[in-house]
């Protein structure tokens, strides 16, 4: 069983949210509501100021704080180590985005962040809360997995798109939108990144390309204090801290 | 015996259950009816809630108060059927009651605010996740529930005031429910408001104090808020050691409390910061002074202490003290978030919407509703 994470690396990636835009295509999400986004920080004020953005996915932890709190086990984790929410046992109850650390975790039935409210221009039926005009084949649904659209009264969140990488050829070390073989089983994050600030790949396998960079580059995970043990390594060169200032304020 | 017997004629005790009754069918009427409107018609995109940070609104805040005031009841009312303490004997059955009405109005407002309440009656009790506070929470007050249905059951067919051995297990799931409530914040060690492990002691110390506030208060409202017709043995627990205990408890709440904030006040690690924001909130200098520190001197006080309005008084300024600082508790702790992004200024807002408050009328209502007619019809109110 692979066990697959992410590296990104702060110093390629221009903060272009192409992955955010791709992540929202594939997964029918809200507009606003991005399972994958890029978020901006602005520290100190003209002249001396430090812009700076964080590409931000869900952190599919080792260890996830979101899976203990799960009172119906809704929120799982598969062996090859994928954390999933199964939206047919999941009460809404939003206490795992009470202890997601990372905040990556969105319940559907909220206030639309992005007005006019897209769901009451594409009402759903059965199941489907709404009917996005643009959404993936609708064999790749399984609500079992939290793949699909979103019904009400659930909580959804990235998948590492599991319908692509579940079915990625068994022992391969690098999902890697460059090589033909691999290319349709890589994540859409990682396939759209035009400066490849984005790596997929088996952590448990010494020959990755993850493995590789994170060695090599000093990859580092986001609050390590929580014990959560994300599995999405970010490259910083080395030179500034990875994580935007705690104190930084909004852009 | 006089002293034995209720002092207010039986007619005019209906009329009065009656009326409480109608009052309370009238709130559920308001809360309920706008609060349902609201959701068939739009969802819960009406309530002020977001994905960006405050995920657990007032409504959590109205079903932990009106759970956790469940709980203590229950446990004050162990105090008579488990510990033998006499004195309680005559509040214990009202404290049942009031125990019941409580919980089916707090779980009526969880049930609005779950996305899938149904699923939950079966997918936690059959997943088994041991390691989330709430499978045990959903679990205990699932048992607590049927048990005191039982017991309550009991009080209807006997019409007597006899000690149930039923009630160890009543008293003890009570005080499960008490402390897994607690741990459901306290174990949250991202949450740096919210994270300890004296929040379940905390959360019982409040559920008994507020316990005790209930049942001076509706033990009030049964006589009419008149002092005088009292059963002498209740005017004697409620100036002797009902007030110690209430006193005491107070004290203990205003201790944990104080010193939660001094603590948060002063540190400067990241979260802490919205401790300053509820110094700075006069909504929190009216629960610390108005609604625990006047009580307390209320309780203490000789003078005070003997006198039905003050009891009234500080019975009523610790239940609307224990509302606001539960969800001064519950939004504070997620005011910051744990990961910021350029959506998140640095202390996000909240405020209840008019469909949030609809589900604390709601609340209410209910639970006035199941007390009153327990008291009318039900013999809540007799003693034998
Ligand atoms: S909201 Fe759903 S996935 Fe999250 S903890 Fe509750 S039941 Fe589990």
């Amino acid at each position: 069983m692979p066990k697959w994470g992410m590296v990104i690396d702060l110093e390629t990636c221009t903060g272009c949210q192409a992955c955010t835009t791709a992540c929202a295509m594939e997964n029918n999400r809200l507009p606003g509501e991005n399972w994958q986004d890029v978020l901006f920080y602005s520290e100190g004020s003209y002249p001396n100021m430090k812009l700076s953005w964080l590409p931000r996915p869900c952190m599919q932890c080792e260890n996830p704080s979101c899976v203990s709190v799960c009172p119906t086990r809704a929120t799982y984790q598969t062996e090859d180590g994928v954390v999933l929410v199964d939206w047919n046992k999941c009460i809404g109850c939003k206490y795992c985005m009470v202890a997601c650390p990372y905040g990556v975790r969105f319940y559907m039935d909220e206030k639309p962040v992005v007005e006019p409210d897209i769901r009451a221009a594409f009402p759903g039926e059965g199941q489907r809360s709404w009917n996005p005009p643009f959404r993936m084949p609708d064999e790749y649904e399984d609500p079992s997995k939290g793949i699909g659209i979103q019904p009400k009264g659930v909580v959804s969140k990235c998948t590492f798109c599991y319908h692509k990488v579940s079915q990625a050829p068994e022992g391969v070390a690098d999902l890697d939108e460059a090589n033909p073989e691999t290319r349709e089983f890589t994540p859409a994050c990682v396939r759209v990144c035009a400066p490849k600030a984005r790596f997929f790949g088996d952590l448990d396998n010494p020959e990755s390309k993850v493995n590789e960079l994170i060695a090599e580059k000093g990859g580092v995970r986001l609050k390590e204090e929580t014990g959560n043990k994300p599995k999405v390594y970010y490259l910083s060169g080395g030179g500034a801290p990875v994580v935007p200032g705690k104190r930084s304020t909004r852009s | 015996m006089a002293s034995m017997t209720e002092t207010a004629p039986a007619v005019e005790r209906g009329n009065h259950f009656q009326m409480h009754l109608i009052v309370a069918l009238a709130l559920v009427a308001i809360g309920g009816g706008y609060a349902l409107f609201e959701l068939l018609q739009y969802g819960k995109v009406q309530f002020n809630t977001t994905n960006y940070g405050i995920f657990w609104g007032f409504p959590i805040v109205v079903y932990d108060y009106f759970l956790l005031t469940s709980t203590g009841l229950a446990m004050v009312a162990a105090l008579y059927h488990v510990f033998g303490l006499e004195e309680f004997k005559f509040v214990a059955k009202r404290c049942l009651w009031l125990a019941l009405a409580g919980l089916m109005g707090g779980v009526a407002v969880l049930f609005l605010e779950l996305g899938n309440p149904w699923i939950a009656l079966w997918a936690t009790p059959l997943n088994m996740q041991t390691s989330s506070p709430l499978f045990w929470k959903v679990l205990l007050v699932g048992a607590y529930t049927a048990l005191l249905a039982i017991v309550l059951l009991g009080t209807i067919v006997n019409r007597d005031d006899r000690r149930n051995p039923l009630m160890y297990a009543v008293g003890l799931l009570a005080l499960l429910i008490t402390l897994a409530a607690g741990s459901v914040y306290g174990m949250m060690a991202m949450r740096p408001v919210w994270f300890g492990g004296q929040l379940p002691v905390v959360f019982l110390i409040e559920s008994f104090m507020g316990a005790l506030a209930f049942t001076v208060f509706f033990t009030h409202l049964k006589n009419g808020f008149n002092h005088d017709t009292m059963r002498p043995q209740t005017r004697a627990l409620f100036e002797g050691t009902l007030a110690n205990m209430f006193a005491i408890s107070i004290a203990l709440h205003f201790i944990l409390h104080a010193g939660r904030v001094v603590t948060g006040l002063w540190s400067n690690a990241e979260g802490f910061q919205v401790w300053g924001h509820i110094v700075a909130s006069p909504l929190f200098h009216f629960s610390m002074w108005g609604c625990i520190a006047l009580p307390f001197v209320l309780m203490l006080l000789p003078a005070t202490r003997r006198n039905g309005m003050a009891q009234i008084l500080a019975a009523a300024l610790v239940m609307i003290g224990l509302l606001i600082s539960r969800y001064e508790f519950i939004i504070g702790g997620q005011q910051v978030t744990l990961f910021k992004g350029s959506w998140s200024p640095e202390i996000l807002s909240y405020s209840p919407s008019i469909g949030e408050w609809a589900l604390l009328v709601l609340a209410v209502g209910i639970a006035n509703a199941v007390y009153a007619f327990a008291a009318w019809k039900l013999g809540a109110e007799e003693h034998r």
